[in-house]
């Protein structure tokens, strides 16, 4: 990757300055890792040290397949994302100030609202009966509905429409970081503006492709809501068999478990990723 | 237990790192009634609390939705924010297994209510308020009155009564096996004990017929509502609640399944005999009579009747036409473990997971 123009070398921190992660550092203690440990220790004690949430979860196929489910809706949501994003991304930070604070509105807008409402109101358009249907067969183009409903369509519809802030902002704010001059510099040797763009913008905007997709995805892994209402069957997700046993039959400890299990998967994922492409450096340090 | 809101719910999960962080705690002279939300607790709070107020110089404070999971939290951390929840029969057993209830106290209510509330909804630590059922509903433009589907069995026949069908999946509630046995030919009379592999081959027919297993009530009426569904199997109260709002739908009750919402002590309840006059208060006629003109759910005591008029009655589901149409769940076979350890709810509740997902 090429040197960023403008920017230091990290110099190393001064006597004191820790002392500005500390509040964080106790807040993320206090209300994220301790809690974390004793979910971790519910799934594995019950009057003594037991395993029998993990043999029990081991056993059962079903939860597989509701894993591999989340994680198929997940990386397809991520991905579907990043490719509506990215575009409205670079517009965003190359068009003009007022253009840029429309869009910014745009974006923004879906926050408006609950994720509750917008589900329901996705059922609404999206029906046999709702809009899109009714004007795909007023038009001819169909002759029965089409099904975009209780299905993997309806679910990705209705989460890309709730995640894509979550992949604009941090392409956002990473292109519009970018120093416009550069490109003008690439255009000036000689290349075209798709091959300025390929090598020079792209490469530069990736730390904000690593922010965006880990964010987005991380939160799609989380999902219940969406999945649960425009799904069907084939989008039965982990979070609805943890509800399930968290609410109906109280079993926090093999809910647990299936907890645990989804953090290490998602964890070793991330793993995967950061050795594969080397997220520190995607990240942009250094 | 989130029968009917495992949407709020769901957004509260969502949520709560960040909201539900402050606890209920009541101030002095405050009771925490924890019900459903909505026009119910609207309807409680106009019409039951005035009266309670006045007896005891206490305010009410209202709370929703009173689910398993935080009762259980607040137990145990120590830090109880409730006194009266309003819960369904299956929560009340998953609670009191885990002892996190309070006997009521019989003595405190007016003789004269006990006598007109059914012996079934009393129970040493719940006494039945309102009455919910899973009800034949359906789209009455798709299906107009009086074609449409009058039993299960013809809710399973989509050949003569077209459309897709809804059926309860998630949320809490068991798979619907008595309505199953019911479409299959099995008479009211001799559905308990169940005939689980019978009704489980009645739900691989229903399967394909269903476009959308509802995870809660408000979804299966709009399902219904917009002929997603043409027909499906859900809370007939909620029904009838949008009939009134002129949504194309309508409740047949024949083969309906009638159960219970209770009110109920939370342990560690602060005082217990304010919190027992609650319950009297609510429990009265004229109370009930006045709650069920808002919400149609059927009151819990039988004298609510005197107050309301024939077509009031008509569509409430303990009317005396309604009621002998339809069976009580049998809650007692649905919570008696088996040799595994296993209640047949979370049995079925767990194979009925394996089934859909492996689907």
């Amino acid at each position: 990757m090429a040197a960023i123009p403008g920017r230091r070398f990290p110099r190393p921190w001064r006597s004191g300055e820790g002392l500005l992660v500390l509040p964080a550092l106790l807040f993320y203690l206090a209300v994220y890792l301790y809690p974390l440990s004793r979910i971790a220790a519910w799934s594995l004690f019950e009057r003594g040290f037991t395993l029998k949430f993990y043999r029990e979860l081991l056993d059962e196929p079903m939860y597989f397949r509701a894993l591999g489910n989340t994680l198929e809706i997940s990386f397809l949501s991520t991905a579907l994302c990043l490719l509506l994003g990215y575009p409205l991304a670079y517009l965003m930070a190359t068009t003009s100030a007022r253009a840029r604070s429309a869009l910014m509105v745009l974006v923004l807008i879906p926050f408006w609202t609950s994720i509750l409402v917008r589900t329901f109101a996705w059922m609404v358009i999206l029906g046999n009966n709702g809009m899109v249907n009714r004007t795909l067969m007023a038009l001819g183009l169909t002759g029965a509905p089409v099904k975009l409903l209780f299905n993997m369509l309806g679910v990705q519809i209705g989460m890309v429409h709730v995640l894509l802030p979550f992949m604009v902002f941090p392409l956002f704010a990473v292109m519009s970081g970018i120093d416009p001059n550069i490109l003008r510099v690439a255009r000036s040797l000689g290349a075209a503006p798709r091959r300025a763009f390929r090598h020079v913008f792209l490469p530069l905007s990736l730390p904000g492709i690593a922010a965006g997709c880990v964010l987005v995805f991380l939160l799609a892994v989380g999902f219940y809501v969406t999945p649960a209402l425009l799904g069907g069957p084939g989008q039965i997700t982990l979070a609805t068999m943890i509800e399930m046993q968290i609410n109906t039959f109280l079993n926090w400890g093999f809910a647990a478990s299936l907890g645990i299990v989804l953090l290490l998967v998602v964890g070793g994922i991330f793993a995967a990723f950061s050795t594969l492409l080397g997220i520190g450096r995607l990240t942009g340090e250094a | 237990m989130n029968r009917r809101t495992v949407l709020k719910s769901s957004a509260a999960l969502l949520a709560a790192p960040f909201l539900h962080i402050r606890p209920v705690r009541a101030d002095k002279g405050e009771l925490v009634v924890v019900s459903w939300g909505g026009d119910y607790d609207t309807a409680i709070r106009d019409l039951a609390v005035p009266a309670f107020q006045k007896n005891t110089g206490y305010t009410v404070k209202m709370d929703a939705p009173p689910e398993n999971a935080k009762v259980k939290a607040m137990v145990q951390s120590g830090n109880v924010g409730w006194d009266v929840i309003l819960t369904d029969i299956p929560a009340v057993l998953t609670l009191t297994k885990d002892t996190l209830l309070e006997p009521l106290d019989y003595g405190a209510i007016d003789k004269a209510k006990l006598d007109k509330i059914p012996k079934e909804l009393q129970q040493p630590y719940a006494i039945g308020q309102r009455i919910y059922s899973f009800n034949i509903v359906y789209n009455t433009n798709a299906l107009p009155k009086p074609k449409h589907p009058r039993d299960w069995a013809e809710v399973w026949d989509q050949k003569h009564f077209p459309g897709g069908r809804t059926f309860n999946f998630q949320g809490g509630i068991e798979p619907q096996l008595e309505v199953a046995l019911l479409a299959d030919g099995v008479p009211v009379d001799k559905l308990y004990p169940l005939d689980i592999e019978r009704a489980w081959k009645m739900f691989d027919k229903l399967r394909p017929l269903v476009s959308k297993w509802y995870t809660s009530h408000a979804q299966a009426i709009q399902l219904i509502g917009a002929d997603e569904a043409s027909v499906g199997c859900t809370i007939g109260p909620r029904g009838i609640t949008a009939k009134h709002a002129g949504a194309p739908i309508d409740v047949d009750y024949n083969q309906g399944k009638l159960a219970s919402d209770n009110w109920c002590l939370v342990k560690g309840v602060r005082d217990k005999k304010i919190a027992m006059e609650f319950i009297n208060q609510a429990l009265d006629p004229k109370v009930q009579a006045g709650i069920a003109q808002r919400v149609p759910y059927g009151p819990s005591n039988g004298g609510a009747f005197e107050f309301l008029s024939a077509s009031e009655a008509a569509d409430l589901n303990t009317s005396p036409d309604n009621i002998k149409e339809q069976f009580w769940q049998n809650v007692q076979w649905w919570s008696t473990p088996g040799a595994d350890g296993k209640t047949p709810r979370e049995a079925q509740a767990e194979r009925f997971a394996k089934w859909m997902v492996a689907g």
